[in-house]
């Protein structure tokens, strides 16, 4: 059941601007890296490492939520357009499915979006003139960032469902972003949703943050992604259309 | 015959507001059962319960034998078919695409899509974008989705609503046909009396929530009584004389109107007024419209 409530969402998607968007948005943030990487070169000489300090610092601060918050928004704009909730939820499959079907979704695309991202890191590596290629340590932190995705998708889902508006929700995940840098500077990340994906990704540093507690990392994921989960399928079933 | 759907005492409550008041449905199997009543009276509510997309405050509802409830949800999902208010589609998607999304969801073979796209006689217009779509084929198109996988129950919340005279005849044509090819039984709801004595077979009249007639459609023609018009060459006098037989009669339009119409008392009225010497040249017979009943039943005007 959960197989075909993700294989119509993936339809949904067909034709769709998502894509697009997944593409275009990380160039932004490699160019910032980039250029700021350029132009402090004679403070920033750990080499692959350094590039991941700056292009982490403004992707995953800034881009990387509001991203998830688009794919989101977009895919229950879907369902608030054109009366599509009475279809959504008279379908025979159970509530659970319906959002666990956006969610595979969003960590999929999420999960291309971050692939994509290292692909550019690289590409950017090569054009500030690295040799070889990046430690497999930052390959690490890419992925453990796509979980953070697990806990912010559940929450921008929420957020989307509940609010028709679709910026609303893109809006506050740009505000939950940069509360993010400020919980993560003072040492609370792990309880803030959206600081998670600093941590995951250990945005703006060079050695790993989360040394020997990836593991609290990760349950840090799964306590936010099981509440609020639980609170989107508790007003799905409760709540009148 | 065996109610397919019931209610008992359903009722809605939004704050202080009964949308919903005590509704006792029974709709038969195999009926269309038309749901009448005016603009707000609880008829998209009333649906929109039978589908578990509100909550009841009050009563229960049965479906095929099972009582509509989170347990039983997926269950009577499968059976139903529905098209609330206006037509849902992705915009963005081909109508074939929008169909495969509900196979996929219903869990039915993409072949239903050619099958019931023929039904609603939308083949040509398959890998069209919806959004380019005219109304009255997107109306189609939700009619459509809700047709996949053969229901055994369609619920249509105003399935003529922004149609064009020709889109209707055939909807309603369409309507008529699926209960006898497929053995579905059908809810549509309509402001309009007119459409529902075209398509029903029995009849719900709501208003401000409330049930104020079911039973069959040709019951509800029977409410309509007759009335015998007669028109005299001395008006004023004929009514004196049938005053003082005793024979009750009413000015109705300007026009001399019997109030009993049974064949031996329109006798009686006028062998007493030829007798007594007045002029009967025309005797006619006016049934009550279902207009007429339906403004007797809910005492306000609905559009016809």
């Amino acid at each position: 059941m959960l197989f075909r409530c993700i294989k119509a969402e993936r339809k949904k998607l067909m034709h769709s601007a998502i894509l697009p968007a997944s593409i275009i948005i990380p160039v932004i943030p490699t160019i910032m890296g980039t250029f700021n990487y350029l132009q402090n070169t004679e403070i920033l000489t750990d080499g692959w490492y350094s590039l991941w300090t700056q292009l982490t610092l403004f992707y995953a601060s800034l881009f990387y939520a509001p991203l998830i918050a688009l794919y989101c928004s977009y895919l229950w704009r879907l369902e608030h357009l054109n009366h599509n909730w009475y279809v959504f939820l008279t379908s025979p499959v159970s509530i659970p499915c319906l959002y666990l079907g956006k969610m595979a979704v969003i960590f999929v695309v999420t999960l291309i979006t971050q692939l994509w991202v290292g692909i550019l890191y690289i590409v950017a590596g090569k054009f500030v003139g690295f040799s070889g290629l990046c430690s497999p340590q930052i390959v690490f932190w890419l992925l453990r960032g796509t979980l953070a995705a697990i806990a912010i998708g559940a929450l921008q889902l929420l957020l989307s469902m509940m609010i028709r508006s679709f910026s609303i929700p893109i809006g506050l995940a740009l505000v939950g972003s940069v509360f993010g840098m400020l919980f993560s500077n003072h040492g609370f990340g792990l309880f803030w949703p959206y600081s998670l994906m600093l941590a995951g990704m250990n945005s703006n540093k060079s050695t790993d943050s989360l040394a020997g507690s990836s593991w609290i990392f990760l349950l840090a994921v799964v306590v936010f992604f099981f509440l609020f989960y639980l609170i989107a399928i508790r007003i799905l079933k409760t709540k009148d259309r | 015959m065996t109610s397919v759907i019931t209610t008992n005492s359903l009722t809605k409550k939004y704050k202080e507001k009964t949308v919903v008041d005590h509704l006792d449905l029974k709709v038969p199997a195999g009926s269309i059962y038309g749901f009448l009543g005016p603009n707000g009276a609880g008829k998209s509510t009333t649906l929109k319960l039978l589908l578990g997309l509100i909550k009841p405050t009050e009563g229960q509802i049965s479906i095929l034998g099972k009582e509509v409830n989170l347990k039983n949800r997926l269950e009577i999902l499968t059976q139903t078919g529905s098209l609330i208010e206006s037509p849902a589609y992705y915009g963005h998607l081909s109508g074939k695409e929008n169909l495969q999304i509900i196979c996929t969801l219903k869990d039915v073979p993409e072949q239903e899509i050619d099958r019931v796209l023929k039904i609603v006689r939308m083949k040509e217009q398959k890998h069209k974008k919806v959004s380019h779509y005219s109304l009255g084929m997107k109306q189609r198109l939700g009619l459509a989705a809700a047709l996949l996988g053969n229901p055994k129950i369609l619920l249509l919340d105003e399935p003529t609503n922004g149609l064009d005279p020709a889109g209707i005849q055939e909807m309603r044509e369409l309507i008529c046909s699926l209960p006898r090819k497929y053995g579905m039984t059908i809810i549509v709801s309509s402001h309009l009396l007119s459409e529902i004595d075209q398509m029903a077979t029995h009849v719900g009249i709501i208003d401000k929530g409330q049930l104020i007639f079911q039973d069959r459609l040709s019951s509800l023609h029977e409410h309509s009584r007759s009335r015998i018009f007669l028109r005299t060459d001395q008006d004023v006098a004929a009514m004196n004389i049938l005053k003082q037989s005793e024979i009750p009669a009413e000015w109705r339009e300007g026009t001399l109107c019997l109030q009993i119409y049974e064949d031996d008392f329109v006798i009686k009225a006028v062998s007493t007024l030829v007798n007594s010497g007045i002029g009967v040249y025309r005797i006619t017979e006016q049934q009550m419209s279902l207009e007429d009943i339906f403004l007797h039943l809910t005492g306000k005007q609905v559009s016809l």
